[in-house]
């Protein structure tokens, strides 16, 4: 799984969400810490998060809002992946429900994040960045994490390069988020190393995901598979 | 005890799954029912030899009695104490208490109790306050902790630690001897059965507080096959399956899901004709949620099963399969549907706020409306698989013509059950492991609006097969 367990992890952090250490609510300041080093450095922890969040659901008196959207925009990073969708699981439910009279500040963006990730797993991606545009809350909500849009545009490329061979430069244009022709031709060769031909058509190299190859599933074979049967014709004889 | 002694035998590394092995175990259980009246006697002889005072033999009976459910507040508390004090009792004594478990089950019933009653008691606390009900309001209010989550944690951690479970579980992974690391808590059957089955107990809990790869992480020391000590307690064995599947399932694994659910419940109906009643009761229900599980991830995931599991799941929930294996909004309102009846009843691990009952949502309601994000993105995924299998090349605006969608939908939608035909599966090690795998037959590439379609060829399947009837033919 994506972002499950990256190699920057420290050995402090690795003691922590592995032993009883977890359960201390001290241990909130550590992670909180680790967090923040995540967003500034660009790697993610879902796991270590998840910890974090255990925590506040345990201890809610600890909960600190910007810490929990942070984590949210973490996983949402990850995409497409159960991440976000596991560290919603751990939220109290009137994080996720807000009932209509007392919508929490908390709630309320929590909503929203979770409709930007839906629009994200769901590979919606023009209207990922129109729902962006469309509001100053969400430039707030992804501010902390340093390089967010670009996380974000380079994942979408990668996944592309899993499903086309030759995408029109247009329809990039909407899916990366970017003002015109010229940039996406500026990121699509300096960023991915894709050619763009004079018709506007973006050439993607040949990969194992977009050569969409046949393939027979075969059965295999092996003497051991028929082990007990020999064995036990051979015990039946002797 | 002879039967105690066989379950801790060091646990051969293999994942069998052959007709042979599973007609052992399934004769040992036989074997295991029918000697049971006799094992109770042995104890009782151990229980009187050892001269213990009836009292605490009572109050060991008492811990694995089961509660009823409709039992006032007060018992609810009571009860709550009365484990406190036991388990305080046999952790906190001075070295080892010298006792011996009352039965094979104890262990397993104390702790699936305990875990019951805290389940039981959360969902009723949460219900008083969106109720309000003034009196029980006040009772509940000065007693925040009584049965509080870290209290319970708080004692399958220290049952897990004081008997190095841990500890002997690797032991017997390696094949050394468990005494040899046991420790002089660990080395006694009361302390390593408690210890063991609140390994289970935490996977449970977990799983209700929706933590559900915390869950899987639990059973890291626990190889899942048919030589594990809770294989021997059948209610042990059902319970960790279900869990385990369940929380496979939130993890969108949804083929190991399968393998668990239908792995448990191929081994129930080959048991059903010797259960004792009482006992098969508690697990027909599970059955059927987990029935409704399966039909819940093939949706996702299209699966051959196995014959007796298609079979039932075609009985129970034959209608239901169909809707959602079409998919598109209508096939919402029966995932949400199944969901509801099969998921564990969800706890809040903090006390609700009485002030506000308004403000107490059903945990329910919440984890279902993060698992229904899931479906809604994936909900297109059938009905573009079923045009896609015709044909070998497509244009992109003649399909989106033919859904009557327009040219971005249908990319979207494309991409979307592309990116989902990769899954995590499980091969070797801790549960959380696995390979990335390609578990879709349909793959295809786009050329710009060109839609390249291949579909992977399964041959027959002729091993599985093959044995089966072999075995068949000699049993």
């Amino acid at each position: 799984m994506n972002g499950e367990d990256p190699q920057e992890r420290p050995d402090s952090i690795r003691t922590v969400i592995n032993g009883l250490e977890r359960y201390n609510p001290e241990a909130a300041g550590t992670l909180e810490g680790y967090l923040q080093l995540q967003c500034e450095e660009k790697f993610c922890d879902c796991n270590a998060n998840r910890a974090l969040l255990k925590l506040y659901q345990l201890n809610p008196d600890r909960i600190k809002d910007e810490v929990i959207t942070n984590i949210l925009v973490k996983a949402m990073t990850q995409f497409p992946s159960p991440q976000f969708d596991l560290a919603m699981h751990l939220l109290s439910p009137s994080h996720s429900n807000p009932a209509p009279t007392s919508a929490s500040e908390l709630a309320e963006a929590v909503a929203k994040l979770r409709a930007l990730n839906a629009q994200l797993e769901g590979a919606q991606y023009e209207r990922f960045w129109a729902t962006m545009e469309s509001d100053e809350d969400y430039a707030d909500l992804t501010t902390d994490i340093a390089g967010f849009e670009e996380m974000i545009r380079v994942r979408i490329a990668q996944l592309i390069s899993q499903s086309f061979r030759e995408v029109d430069a247009g329809v990039l244009e909407k899916w990366l988020g970017l003002d015109d022709l010229e940039s996406v031709t500026k990121f699509v060769t300096e960023t991915c190393g894709w050619k763009v031909d004079a018709d506007g058509l973006v050439h993607i190299p040949k990969n194992p995901e977009n050569e969409a190859k046949k393939t027979e599933i075969r059965e295999d074979v092996t003497v051991d598979m028929f082990a007990r049967q020999i064995k036990r014709s051979w015990e039946e004889t002797v | 005890m002879s039967t105690f002694q066989n379950g801790m035998a060091p646990i051969r590394a293999m994942e069998d799954d052959s007709d042979v092995e599973e007609e052992a175990l399934v004769a040992d259980y036989k074997e295991q029912v029918q000697y049971e009246d006799l094992d109770d006697l042995d104890n009782n002889n151990n229980a009187l030899s050892a001269q213990q005072p009836d009292d605490l033999q009572a109050r060991l009976a008492q811990a694995a009695q089961p509660l009823d459910f409709s039992a006032p507040l007060e018992t609810k508390f009571q009860s709550y104490d009365a484990y406190c004090s036991l388990f305080h009792f046999i952790l906190n004594s001075d070295g080892p208490v010298d006792l011996e478990p009352p039965s094979y089950y104890w262990a397993w019933d104390v702790i699936d109790e305990f875990i019951y009653q805290f389940n039981s008691f959360s969902t009723y606390r949460a219900r008083i306050a969106r109720q309000g009900n003034s009196d029980e309001i006040q009772m509940l209010r000065e007693n925040p902790n009584t049965w509080g989550c870290y209290s319970v944690l708080n004692v399958l951690y220290s049952l897990i630690q004081r008997s190095q479970i841990t500890e002997q579980l690797a032991a017997m992974k390696r094949n050394e001897e468990p005494m040899a690391v046991a420790g002089e808590y660990g080395s006694k059957n009361l302390y390593r059965m408690l210890g063991y089955f609140s390994i289970i107990g935490l996977l449970r809990i977990h799983c209700l507080l929706g933590d559900f790869s915390l869950a899987l992480k639990t059973l890291d020391d626990i190889e899942l096959n048919k030589k594990a000590m809770f294989a021997r307690v059948m209610a042990a064995h059902f319970t960790t399956y279900y869990y385990v599947g369940f929380s496979y399932m939130m993890m969108r694994r949804y083929g190991d899901a399968i393998r668990m659910f239908s792995h448990i419940l191929v081994y129930v109906s080959r048991t059903k004709n010797f259960q004792k009643n009482a006992q098969y009761d508690s697990i027909t229900k599970k059955n059927e949620q987990m029935y409704a599980l399966i039909a819940i991830c093939v949706a996702f995931q299209p699966t051959r099963l196995d014959d007796t599991i298609h079979t039932a799941l075609r009985e129970k929930y034959g209608d239901q399969l169909l809707k959602l294996q079409r998919g598109g909004p209508e096939s919402l309102p029966i995932f949400e549907e199944l969901f509801r009846t099969a998921c564990p009843k969800f706890i809040s691990p903090v006390p609700p706020d009485f002030d506000h009952p308004e403000n107490n949502i059903d945990p329910i309601e919440h984890h279902l409306a993060v698992f229904m994000d899931e479906v809604k993105t994936n909900m297109w995924s059938p009905t573009i698989k079923s045009y896609l299998r015709l044909y070998t090349t497509m244009d992109l605006k003649k399909l989106a013509g033919f859904l009557d969608v327009k040219d971005d939908e249908l990319r979207s939608w494309l991409l979307v059950n592309k990116q989902r035909s990769k899954q995590l599966r499980w091969t070797d090690h801790g549960l959380l492991d696995g390979e990335l795998v390609n578990v879709n037959d349909l793959d295809y590439a786009l050329q710009g609006d060109l839609i390249h379609i291949s579909e992977a060829k399964v041959g027959r399947k002729l091993v599985d097969w093959y044995l089966r009837n072999l075995s068949r033919t000699y049993a």
